[in-house]
């Protein structure tokens, strides 16, 4: 028979997200709360980054990514949270009841809440539709930092990497600093998918050479990667243009195209899902359409920065914490939709008047424009980026304004 | 010195010669298998869409066609032959859609095709049926033609399970070992291989794809044979969740099959666009990633393009490049004795239980002595796969060998414990560890596990971690340590 626990609100994953909401769970007064993490550490993917820029809001440091998890890491165990580790979660009904594995057997975990912080994974090279071969030698950026942060071992030495996402181009420094070539940063839009600090200090400060609305058309080499052949791309189709090809002999293939929530086992316990974000649907206090099962951080929505991340995971451990003592936030609330302009607003949801931060993201990269939230709230931007977040603050003064049971979130030119 | 010396030698573990291997071990005699490539399997066995198909209900089935004949004397084989062999075998069933009168009279003629020769489970259903047996197909359909008997397999498993059970009745098998020439000498053949000579009294050359060029040593080739390369993706199993059937559409042009098929795990195939193809060129074009799906889409047409997870081209050799029916090779070569060559094309995998055993007779029917194998024993159990198990066995797992309960494959759920008996098992590589375990074939494409096998496959088998490979020689996954490229002559 498999072990069985009951606790008051139960995390998974202990990333960024799940350590700060474990840790806000219990200060909001959960009595017991266990972290479920599949890793032999706290602290997720955080390990692997070990390049600085991590904490500059949430803690006014600037820290390196490990260290980053260690502070929440201390954090947690000195609240008490309890901790599974090397322990898989295979399983979450709609009762909160998980099922989990480790080397000392099947758990069954009963929760009177469960905070899901699984996180994402990075999208494949099927998904970008990549032709050619199928070689050694073609890895997504953040598999290859962990061979090279954590194992120690390099791809290559000859690195295309495909895609302008933060880990890529954290990636394209970091094998320069280990002396590999980056031989080009190949991106298919007209600018940047990442953080400009990192195209700045990754590519431009190295010299990366970046090839802008360009993209891989073809993969050489039928054991290992022998050449990549790339492509500019018309503006408007984003289809190559015939005649523009050029091949770059290369050992390896980064891939740095995009990142999935993992929203596995949310699909598992019925959760409602966000086709825009590809997580859940959720209320202000990050609660999902099924009672008592909450998101926070990249499981929720990709984050720009880990800062936001833990921020919002902690709301998600407060709701929880709240949900487990009995507290439930009632009422249909006020819909967010996202409009003109506008790729997605999180969370989908208001039910209450407590002040609510909106996080947002833009569909494409535009200046001098406006920011409208319904007619309760709008705000100018010299420029907006799909690389980075909007934060939009909404004052119970503000959400008392609010009529009709829906609120548009729109971009003006 | 001979480094073997045997009665007879199968060149060639792909799906048939492991068949030919494990039936010829019914029997007391010497039989040895090569295989160049670094597992069983790895040719066209694994590039397909796993159906076992049931003859009579194909377009270009013909019972006059030694083809036909295999593929239909295997139907009542395959799903005996994987309960023995402990392989998974799923029937599933087959829909194929009709959108007009034109096809429905080609389908009715198929029909009493196949009931002429005895073949009367095919069923029209209408539209009614039809959408409450699949709810989310393209409305844009008249009814389909229903085969409640296709199956799925899992081919690769399927060959290495009757590598494994041909190796407890005695065969000896070689991986990595490579034809390099063949020459007769009187009653025997000399056989040169990458690890040395062989001799053996018969030949059976199951070579796959190299078939034509293995029979060209002797001058055996008395056929022609025309690689015919085949672009399938496959899906997330999300998208498996939506059809419960192997759904066909006929297809619209030349060189093209419209197929969505469901795994015996989950994860659906798609495709097949074809096209003659240089040997060896595994690789896939834009235009045929875009056709697939366009095709897909007249079958299910809410399918987004992320949900491919993985796509690969395999090849099949034809006799004859015209589409829609060919026929296979399974004949002693006409000009040298004892030397059978052996090539389906396609299905390979549905036809190989009766193939084997035509082959057998084909070697008697040459001269080879059968005498039967009192010690023969069928049966071969497959490695525990713990995300099958109930959870009561798994705990009994974890309490014997802990490391059942590490996960080490998010997607798949495929634990350290399952890596490690696939290596004991035979597997030296990532694609290896894949094909046997399924780390690696989720939705992720391996971005969690391949640092994970890395590690246990160097620890493993004793080897550093840059010696690890994808595929075997020349595929290495990491090429360097960090700090390599700093240090000593490299700055």
């Amino acid at each position: 028979m498999a072990q069985t626990l009951e606790v008051d609100v139960a995390v998974i994953g202990a990333g960024p997200a799940g350590m700060a909401a474990a840790a806000r769970a219990k200060e909001a007064g959960a009595s017991r709360v266990l972290l479920i993490e599949r890793q032999e550490q706290l602290g997720g993917l955080l390990h692997q980054c070990i390049h600085n820029g991590f904490g500059l809001f949430y803690f006014g440091e600037d820290l390196t990514g490990p260290e980053y998890a260690h502070r929440f890491a201390e954090r947690v165990m000195d609240l008490g949270v309890e901790v599974m580790l090397e322990t898989m979660v295979t399983r979450l009904s709609p009762e909160r009841e998980i099922t989990a594995v480790s080397k000392e057997g099947v758990f069954r975990i009963r929760a009177k809440s469960v905070v899901l912080a699984m996180g994402c994974r990075e999208r494949t090279r099927d998904q970008v539709q990549i032709p050619g071969s199928r070689p050694a030698g073609i890895f997504t950026a953040g598999t290859a930092q962990r061979m090279v942060n954590v194992e120690g071992l390099l791809p290559g030495r000859r690195i295309v990497i495909l895609g302008s996402g933060d880990v890529g181009m954290i990636m394209a420094r970091r094998l320069l600093l280990e002396g590999a070539e980056v031989l080009a940063v190949v991106e298919i839009l007209p600018y940047v998918g990442g953080l400009i600090r990192n195209e700045v200090q990754c590519l431009h400060d190295f010299q990366v050479p970046l090839f802008l609305e360009h993209t891989v058309t073809k993969v050489h080499g039928e054991r290992r990667v022998e050449a990549v052949t790339i492509a500019r791309v018309d503006r408007s189709t984003r289809e190559p243009l015939p005649g523009t090809e050029r091949t770059i002999e290369c050992d390896t293939l980064l891939l740095s195209v995009g990142l999935i929530p993992e929203n596995e086992l949310s699909r598992m316990a019925g959760v409602l899902l966000d086709p825009l974000t590809g997580g859940a649907v959720v209320d202000e206090s990050r609660q999902s359409s099924v009672p008592g099962i909450f998101a926070g951080g990249n499981v929720l929505h990709v984050h720009d920065l880990v800062d936001n991340v833990s921020s919002e995971a902690e709301i998600a451990g407060e709701g929880a914490a709240r949900f487990a003592q009995g507290i439930e936030e009632g009422g249909e609330g006020i819909a967010i939709r996202p409009g003109e302009g506008i790729r997605y607003v999180v969370p989908q949801r208001i039910r209450g008047r407590q002040p609510v931060t909106l996080y947002l993201r833009v569909k494409d990269m535009a200046e001098g424009v406006r920011v409208r939230v319904g007619d309760i709230w709008e705000r100018k931007f010299r420029v907006v980026k799909p690389s980075e977040m909007l934060k939009v603050e909404l004052s119970t003064d503000e959400l008392s304004r609010i009529e009709g049971r829906e609120l548009l979130v729109e971009l003006e030119r | 010195m001979a480094w073997l010396e045997t009665e007879v030698l199968i060149v060639g573990g792909g799906v048939l010669g492991t068949a030919v291997a494990r039936e010829l071990s019914r029997y007391r005699v010497d039989v040895a298998l090569v295989e160049k490539e670094v597992d069983f399997g790895w040719g066209s066995t694994k590039a397909n869409m796993c159906i076992v198909c049931q003859g009579a209900d194909a377009l270009e089935f013909r019972p006059e066609y030694r083809r036909s004949r295999l593929v239909w004397d295997s139907v009542p084989l395959m799903e005996p032959l994987c309960r023995e062999l402990d392989v998974p075998f799923r029937r599933i069933g087959e829909l194929t859609l009709i959108r007009n009168s034109e096809e429905m009279a080609k389908y009715q003629k198929l029909k009493g095709r196949a009931e002429k020769v005895g073949f009367d489970r095919l069923r029209f259903i209408g539209r009614d049926e039809l959408f409450e047996m699949e709810p989310h197909l393209n409305r844009n359909v008249v009814g389909a033609l229903y085969n409640p008997d296709i199956a799925v397999v899992d081919p690769v498993r399927l060959a290495i399970a009757l590598a494994e059970n041909a190796r407890e009745n005695g065969v000896k098998t070689f991986l990595e070992t490579e034809v390099e020439g063949i020459t007769s000498k009187g009653e025997e053949f000399e056989v040169q291989t990458t690890q040395g000579l062989v001799k053996s009294r018969f030949i059976v050359n199951a070579a796959g794809l190299q078939v034509d060029r293995v029979a060209r040593f002797l001058g055996a080739d008395d056929f022609v044979l025309y690689p015919v390369k085949g672009y399938i993706g496959v899906l997330d199993k999300n998208v498996g969740e939506l059809v419960r059937h192997e759904i066909h559409m006929r297809p619209e042009a030349p060189g093209q099959m419209n197929i969505l098929c469901p795994s015996v795990y989950g994860n659906p195939f798609f495709g097949i666009v074809m096209c003659l193809a240089r040997k060896g060129d595994n690789s896939i074009t834009r235009r045929m990633m875009d056709i697939a799906l366009v095709n897909l889409r007249k079958i299910l047409p809410e399918v987004s393009e992320r949900e491919v997870i993985h796509s690969f081209a395999g090849f099949m050799m034809f006799r004859n490049w015209e589409l829609g029916w060919h026929e296979c090779v399974v004949q002693p070569s006409r000009k040298v004795p004892r030397f059978i060559n052996v090539c389906i094309g396609y299905p390979g995998v549905s036809a190989a239980p009766a193939t084997a055993k035509e082959v057998v007779r084909l070697l008697e029917q040459e001269g080879l002595k059968l005498e039967e194998n009192p010690h023969f024993n069928p049966s071969r159990k497959a490695p525990p796969v713990f995300s099958e198990l109930p959870e009561s066995e798994q705990e009994e797992l974890i309490r014997k060998e802990p490391r059942y309960g590490h996960v080490i494959c998010r997607c798949e759920t495929v634990t350290e414990a399952e890596v490690i008996e696939a290596i004991r098992r035979g597997a030296t590589t990532l694609d290896g560890v894949k094909f046997r375990t399924r780390a690696g074939m989720g939705r992720c494409q391996g971005g969690y596990c391949t640092p994970r096998v890395v590690k246990i496959l160097a620890r493993e088998l004793g080897i550093s971690e840059k010696e690890v490979t994808k595929k075997g020689k020349g595929s290495p996954v990491l090429l360097y340590r960090s700090k390599e490229l700093l240090s000593g002559a490299d700055t």
